[in-house]
This record gives structure tokens, sequence and C-alpha cells, in this order.
């Protein structure tokens, strides 16, 4: 084989893939920072409001919470939890609860990549208390019960009818191979605004 | 891996370089590139690996941290967490069905059976939730292995319960059906011995439905998940037999861990071994020459035999269990019956004397002009999550079209509900077309997502309609549902107490409906229902619905018996029918008059349209047949459909230790014609163990497929990697990999050009070399130490 002739094709083509690789990762994790901007501002908007604002005209998602998770910088969640709207920040799970909705209680559950707004769930200790605003501007606290890996072919989501919060990301963290079957869930209780205004 | 990669682009031969002077020093250099190729490559190879396995070594020392914290405190997160032990379950049970249907004058005897295997390596309990029509007499349950047959009895629910659960612990093979709604059973097979397959055979009749000249039947294969409404419930089940619902009992559904089984896509299904396929094979001999045998979701073949009878199946073999089967056919047009009567001997010891008759009868179809009045329809539909996929398309075209329909003098209405709900307009508003155009777009943007409230939603359906206006305007409820609900009860009463004079008309949508809330609601409502299970039906489903929206009615249907004879017939009070119904009944009679010189005849007479209308059929000729129990089996379910009927009208007693008369009189004749009930199930148990005692058993649920075309809601995990990682560290080895080609190609010339003085990037290279030689003899391990070190136990 004439790898001679070969060669300047091969390296050519390893560096157009290679920076087009680096390209579409850099442009997955820039996505996801900036997106965060923007989402965060239509969510400013809408608290105003009261009407649902698409952080850009063309969005097929729209931020619905906004999540704090202990000591970070708060995230703003967005409806669904589809590929393009994970894409773009943590997503509530359509079907399960509103957060902050008394008269139907259900599990509040977000799901985010583990390698872009949840890629420090891990560090979450129990007990660390996680913040949550609905639609309506008010605050919920919850506090982490503890953490739990699943495998996601065989287990069900487990949503209950009452006021909790889920996160669920993918496990192992920082890992190469995007498909894999396990999920890290932390679980969260509410903590009762009654509760926290007596102390 | 990229697949370019592997594929390099074909280069053109003019492109080529032919070889010249330099092509054997190329060649030479070549082969030296090639060793530092070989270099590189295992290099990246050794780096991908040692990643790797810190990945997998991080994950195994993590999971071990996470027992320590893991939820084990009691409370409601153990209930969260219930039953998910990873990686158990899912695989354990492969399950087959085959369907053998007799089809005999207006009835369908079937024969369902499903074979369980085991596929793990544990003895195995099998719960599966089986749907079945939604008025199936279940009548017979057995077990077989291999060429065994365990008949199954029906006890009372709790007794069966409890032969069951002994049978279970003593290690024996057993199997119990029960019911949990009319449509939906739950099958329990306890001690399948690994790699053993055991099955289980269901035996019910069902009565054909028959509507504008066609006869029909439907088979269910799966369930819509179902939303269950209310807040949750503290368990009370006095024997608590293991659930694996996810759902958690409520206040408005205590048994929806019982109802709600776990889904799986029928693809996932399908690739173990081909698990939940059914076949299904029809014996159509309803002694009539028939015409256009067709099912709209399968692809069917028959053949004609001898005497009017078709042997229908499945062309391609077996199909997934992932929607409804269907069949339609109608009798050729020469052939039409305008009534059909069978009538049956008792075949029970204690009555010998009982008859059981079945009755078809066609009112008059004359093509009537009828003088049209103006109508005041609400169209509620259903925009829960469960509708997702095509069952939200199906539900939009049908709107669509029912909006095309309406003319300037009608007035209507749009409820859309999930969670909670929406109305179009305040009030019914007049069908201009302004307004129906407003509302056309409404409608397209509607998407399906949330709950399914279903009970406020038809309050305010059924509160929008003004009452002076009585007798001006026909009202008509519309109801677009997939009927994926847990509450069914309350929504019946909910129509039963407001319905008013409005009528309300059902219309079932997806792959598998809720068929009992589907015909249920209607009957109570006082209207009539159709299904659609793919968006090519809606235009002739909706059509046929329209027709009877459209079309007078059958009203006054009174039924009138010969003189003396003793009968008690279900329904109670014929309902009024819409167009291309027929009159049905069953019932049963006294001191064995038909078919006797002096039976008589029995007059039905209604009035269609202002003109009363009457038909008498003769009792005396009868064959009354002496060897089935069909007629009879349907006639005790009716009365027992009729007896439900009554103790949900009536409400829960008010003292509930107090015996319900209702109740005992269900178990009654659910015992004496050996019928499933709400009371009653089936059981059945080997004789000697088989598990020995050592052997622990594990209870695994049999999924059900998700129903064609629909989203799989119901909490599955979403996706929550990009693989960010990997495709950096793709990029980096690319761009390594490209650029040391380069070099490689490079060196020669630079090195032929600057002779003598070493460039500085050959330095760099060595320096470069040797780290990496360095660091590859620190990574792989060295054999012979080990060996050295090993037995003689000597350490530095």
């Amino acid at each position: 084989m004439r790898l001679a002739s070969v060669t300047p094709w091969l390296s050519a083509l390893c560096i157009a893939i290679g920076l087009w690789q680096l390209g579409g990762s850099a442009w997955l994790l820039a996505k996801a920072e900036l997106a965060q901007y923007l989402i965060s501002t239509s969510w400013e908007r809408q608290l105003a409001s009261g009407e649902a604002q698409k952080p850009w005209p063309w969005a097929d998602t729209w931020p619905v919470a906004q999540l704090k998770l202990a000591e970070e910088k708060p995230l703003t969640v967005l409806h669904g939890t589809s590929g393009q709207a994970l894409a773009f920040g943590p997503g509530l799970l359509t079907g399960s609860g509103e957060p902050g909705d008394l008269d139907e209680p259900r599990t509040t559950v977000i799901a985010a990549h583990n390698d872009t707004h949840f890629r420090n769930l891990g560090a979450l200790e129990p007990g660390a208390v996680i913040r949550l605003q609905d639609r309506h501007g008010r605050w919920h606290t919850y506090r982490v019960r503890g953490a739990k890996v699943v495998n996601s072919e065989t287990d069900r989501l487990p949503v209950a009818p009452v006021p909790g919060l889920l996160l669920v990301t993918c496990y192992p963290f920082d890992t190469l191979n995007a498909g894999s079957p396990l999920r890290y869930l932390v679980y969260a209780d509410s903590v009762d605004p009654v509760a926290t205004l007596q102390l | 891996m990229n697949r370019p990669f592997f594929h390099p682009p074909r280069i053109h031969r003019d492109l080529l370089i032919l070889p010249t002077d330099e092509y054997y020093r190329r060649r030479y250099r070549k082969s030296r590139g090639g060793s530092w190729l070989l270099l590189i490559v295992t290099a990246v190879a050794v780096l991908v690996a040692a990643v790797g396995a810190r990945a997998q070594s991080g994950e195994s020392v993590d999971t071990a941290a996470f027992e320590s914290v893991s939820i084990n405190e009691s409370g409601s997160g153990d209930l969260l967490f219930q039953g998910s032990e990873p990686g158990r379950y899912i695989p354990a049970i492969h399950l087959g069905t085959e369907v053998a249907i007799r089809v005999r004058g207006l009835v369908a005897e079937v024969v369902l059976e499903q074979q369980f295997r085991n596929t793990s390596n544990d003895w195995q309990e099998a719960v599966y939730v089986l749907p079945l029509p939604e008025n199936a007499a279940v009548n017979g349950m057995e077990i077989v292995i291999g060429e065994r047959r365990i008949v199954g009895k029906v006890r009372e629910r709790e007794e069966a319960r409890r032969v069951y659960k002994k049978a279970r612990e003593e290690g024996k093979r057993a199997a119990l059906l029960e019911q949990q709604r009319p449509n939906l059973f739950t099958s329990r097979v306890a001690n399948i011995a690994p790699g053993e397959q055991v099955s289980v055979e269901v035996r019910y009749l069902q009565t054909l439905r028959f509507d504008r000249g066609q006869f029909s039947l439907r088979l269910p294969s799966t369930l819509t998940p179902r939303y269950m409404p209310g807040t949750p419930a503290a368990s009370s089940q006095t024997v608590a037999l293991n659930a694996h619902g996810w759902s958690i009992p409520t206040s408005e559904v205590p048994d929806a861990d019982q109802i709600s089984p776990v889904m799986m896509q029928q693809a996932e299904l399908t690739g173990r071994e081909g698990s939940h396929q059914m076949d299904i094979r029809i014996d159509l001999g309803m002694g009539l020459p028939l015409a256009d045998i067709h099912s709209p979701y399968h692809e069917v073949s028959f053949r004609r035999g001898e005497d009017h009878r078709y042997q229908v199946g499945l062309k391609n073999g077996a199909v997934p269990m992932d929607r409804d089967f269907a069949l339609f056919w109608r009798p050729q047009v020469a052939s039409m019956p305008s009534a059909a009567l069978f009538a049956e001997q008792s075949t029970i010891p204690a009555e010998p004397d009982a008859q059981y008759l079945q009755l078809l009868l066609l009112p008059p179809q004359e093509n009537l002009a009828a003088r049209k009045l103006p109508r005041e329809v609400v169209y509620v539909v259903d925009t829960s999550g469960s509708m997702g996929g095509n069952s939200i398309r199906q539900a939009k075209e049908s709107l669509l079209l029912a909006l095309s329909r309406l003319s300037q003098m009608d007035r209507f209405n749009i409820i859309e509900f999930n969670s909670s709900h929406r109305s179009f307009f305040p009030r019914p508003a007049v069908a201009t077309a302004d307004n129906i155009q407003r509302a056309r777009s409404w409608v397209e943007s509607l998407r399906a997502n949330g709950g399914t409230e279903m009970a406020p939603a038809l309050k305010e359906a059924l509160s929008q309609q003004l009452d002076h206006r009585v007798g001006e305007l026909v009202r008509q409820v519309v109801f677009i549902t997939d009927g994926a609900v847990g509450n069914e009860r309350a929504l019946f009463e909910i129509i039963r107490q407001r319905l008013g004079e409005t009528r309300l008309f059902t219309v079932g949508i997806g792959s598998a409906p809720n068929s009992f809330f589907m015909a249920k609601a209607a009957q109570y409502g006082r209207g009539s229902f159709v299904q659609i299970g793919d968006l090519s039906e809606v235009q002739g489903r909706m059509g046929a619905l329209f027709e009877k929206l459209e079309s007078p009615l059958v009203t006054d249907l009174q039924i009138q018996w010969p003189q003396g004879m003793k009968v008690e017939s279900y329904p109670k009070r014929l309902p009024d029918l819409y167009r291309g119904e027929p009159v049905r009944l069953v019932a049963r009679v006294e001191n064995g008059a038909l078919g006797g010189a002096a039976s008589g005849e029995v007059v039905i007479s209604g009035r269609l349209a202002g003109k009363r209308f009457s038909r008498s059929l003769s009792l005396s000729q009868l064959s009354v047949d002496d060897s089935g129990k069909g007629v009879g089996s349907l006639w005790a379910r009716e009365k027992i459909a009729a007896l439900r009927d009554e103790q949900r009208e009536r409400g829960p007693l008010s003292d509930p230790e107090a015996a319900d008369p209702l109740s005992e009189q269900i178990l009654g004749l659910a015992l004496g014609y050996q019928l499933a009930s709400p009371y009653t199930s089936f059981v059945a148990v080997e004789e000697t163990p088989v598990r020995p005692s050592s052997e622990p058993l594990k209870s695994s649920p049999v999924p059900n497929a998700v129903a064609r075309g629909q989203v799989m809601q119901s909490f599955t995990y979403p996706s929550t990697a990009t693989g960010v990682y990997g495709q950096a560290l793709l990029a980096s080895v690319l761009l390594v990999l490209g650029g040391l080609l380069r070099l490689v190609r490079q060196r020669p010339l630079s090195a032929g050009q600057l002779a003598g003085c070493r460039p500085w990037w050959r330095k760099g290279r060595t320096r470069v070399e040797r780290a990496l030689r360095r660091w590859l003899r620190a990574v792989t391990p060295d054999l012979r130490r080990r060996a050295g070190d090993g037995p003689g136990g000597v350490s530095r």
C-alpha cells in the first residue's frame, strides 16, 4: 500500500474531524452555559409578567422554575426533559409535580446532563438544602435525604403523590460514553414552610 | 468511533503521485513512519484503556459509598423506592399468547392461552395485568404444564387469595385470576421453575357488537397507563398480595397499585427473544354467508369452509401485543337478518328448567328526512399526557372534522382538559364561520401533557347548557378521550347525576383505549360510542358518529312477553337507539316455556321519528340448544353488570360492617354460574409441591407493552449524558494523530535541508518518546518482578 500518498489526506482528515468534534463538544458546553443567561432573563420577565416567555423566539420550551443547589449559582429549569430542552438547562419532567402545588402534590422530577448542569450533583450531601422557585416566584426549600443509583432499564421513576424533589442525572459521572443505563437519583424532602417559620 | 476514519476517501487516479526516483526513499521512510504510527496507536489505546479502567473502578467504589448513604429511614421515601431492585425483574418472564376464538350465533367463545416462561435462574411468580374486553364473561381458567391440566375453580375473592397464597408458600404450582375492573384482570402464576414454561388458559364469552349492518369483535392486548386522581391513601388491604404497580393507592383509586403495570416499549420486548407476541385464530360460524371480513389494525387472511364457516387468521403469523385486535364483518346484503333469536337450556343441575334467550332485532331502517333540530354541542377533548403521540393527532383530526359539520343554526363550545380544564368560550356560542375558524386554530395549538382530571371537565361540560332553552335545542356532549383513568366509578356518578336532557357520546382514541369507560359512559350518558385506533379511521368512524348525532332516535322501546311467561331480561330498561343500532337483550325464562307449541310471541314496539312500529317474533319454533352454556353465562354476566350499576347508584352503605345484599346477590350469581366477578376469582392449585423449600421464590411483574403510537409517558428516565467528554477525547486523539501524521510526512524534507543540525522538534520528539516509554513502563505491570516476588514472599 502506498501510504505516502494517503498520509497527507489522512492527516488532513484527522485534523478536520478532530476540529469538528472539538467544535461540537465545545459548542455543547458553550450552549449549556450561555443559554442559561438567556433563559434566566426570560425567567425574570416571566415572573414579572406572569405569562410564559420563551427564551428565544424559536425555542420549543420555556422556563418553569429556578433551582438552587446548595451553594451553587442558580439554574433555570425548563419545561420537559427532551434532548433539546436538556441541552440548555435542567428539565422538569412533564407529568411530575409542580413545585408548591398543594392541591395536587406530587414529586417534582428535574433531570439534567451529568456533564453540564448537574456536574456536581454527586457532591450533594444528605442534609444539604436545595431551593426551588416556582412560577409564582415563591421559593420552596427541600432537604436532601439521600442518593441512590438505579438502572433505568429495569426501574421506574419513583414518583409519589407527596411534595418532594427528585434530581436525576446519568451515572457514572466523568465517563466517556453517553449511553449508560445507570441513573443517579437525589431525593430531597420538602421542608414544610410552616415548620420553617416556627424555627 | 467515527466512520470516515475507517473509510478514507477514495483518491482519484489522476491525483495519485506516480512512482518516481523518490519512490524508494519514501518507501523506506514510510516503513519507519508506519512504526511510529503503530507506537502512537498503541499509546492511545493504552491511554483510553487506562481512562476506562479508572472510570470503572470509580464506579464500584462509589456504589459502595451509596449503600452507606442510602435511604433507609422509614416514611414515604421507602414507599418511593419500593420494589426497585435493579436488574431484577424485567427479563425474568417471557410471555407468549395464543388466542382461539369461536363465533357461534351472537357469541364469541374465546380461549386465551398465555405462556409464561421463566428465563431467570430463580423460581418465579409471574404477575401480569391482563386486559380483556369490557363485556367478557370469564368462565374458566386452567394451568397447562405440558400435557397436564389443572382446572381452576371459582371461589370468593378473599378465599381464593388465601388458597393461592398458601399454595405459593408451600411450593405448589398455582394460578390466580382476579377481576380489578370489568376489562382489567390480574393473572398470577406461582412457582415456575428456572427455564420452565407454564401456561394459563383463560376462557371467556363475549357478545358481538352490531352496528350499521356490521358485526365486530375486539380483543385488547395491552392498556394505556391509567391516571390516578386523588390523594395517597394508607394501604388497607386485608390480605396483602404483592402488587408491582408503580402507582400508589389514592383516595379515589384504592387499587391503583393493582392496575398500573410496568410498561415497556414493544421493540424492547420483542428484542427479548420475541416476548409479547400473540397469535389469533378465529372460527367464524354464524351460519350466514359473509362479506367484507377485515381487520383495521392487523393483516388477516381467511378461508371459506363448509356451511358458511370462515377460518380467519393473521396473515404474517404472530403480532406484537401493543394494540387492540379488531375484526369486522357483515352478512351479505341478501341474507341480512332483521332479527336473530337463540335459545339455550340451562346446564346448571339446580335449575334444570331454566332457559336462556338471546335476542337481536333491527328496528326499521327507513331513510327518514327528519326535521333537523338545531344542536348545541360541547366537545370535550382530553389533552393529558397519555394522549401524547398519535392519539392527540387523532383527537385533533376528529375535533376538526366535527367542527366542519356544524351549521349556522348550531351552537358549540370546546373544553380541553388535563390537570386542569379550559373552555374555549365561557358558554356555547353560535357556530358562525368566524367562531369556527377561531376554534380551529385553537384546536391546532393543543398539546398533550399533564394529568387526567376528568371529573371537573365533565362537570363543566354538563353544566354549560342553560336550562331555559330546553326543547329548542338538541343537547349533546362529545367526549374525546382514551379513558386512561382509574376512577371510572366517580365519573359515571357525575354523568348519571348531572346529565339532565343532554346526551353524552364518547370517542375512544388510541391503540388501547379503556373500552369499559367508553361503553359505560355512553350508557349512562344515553348516547353512543365509537373507537378510533388509527388516523385513517377518523373520517369513517366520525362520519358514523355524526350520522347518529344527526339522525332521529328510536325511542319508547317496549317489550311484551307472552302471557304467563316468567321472564327476567337484561337490560331492564331498553335504551334509546341511534341509527344503525339493534335492540339486544338476554333473558332467562322459567319452566322450560320456550320452543313449545304454546310459547307464543314476543312483541317489541317503539317509536321512530314520531311513528310507532312493532315487531313480533315467534318463540314456538325456536330450537333450544341443550349443550352450551353460552347464553346462560352471558345472562348472568349482564345481571351482574346491572347489579353493579345499581350498587354504584346506591353508593356505599352507611354501615360498612353490614352485609351488602347486592354484593351477596352478585356473589351468589358468580358462584352459581362459575364466573369471575368483583367478588369471585379463579384459583387453580396443583396437588404436589414442586419447589424445594430451600429455594426462594421471586415475584416478577410481566410488563405490558406501550400501546403503539403512544409516547411512553409515566415516568421513564430521560437520557442525561451528552457524552461531551468522550467527544472531546476523540477530538484530541484525532488532532494529535493528524498532527503527528503531518510531522511524519514533513520530517525527511526538513532533514534533507538542514542536514547535520538536529532540528528543535526532533529533540522535542526524542524527549516525548523517552517520557512516553518511561510512562508506559510505569503503567504496564512487570510480570517478571511479580513472579519473583510472589512465591518467595520477599519484599524489598
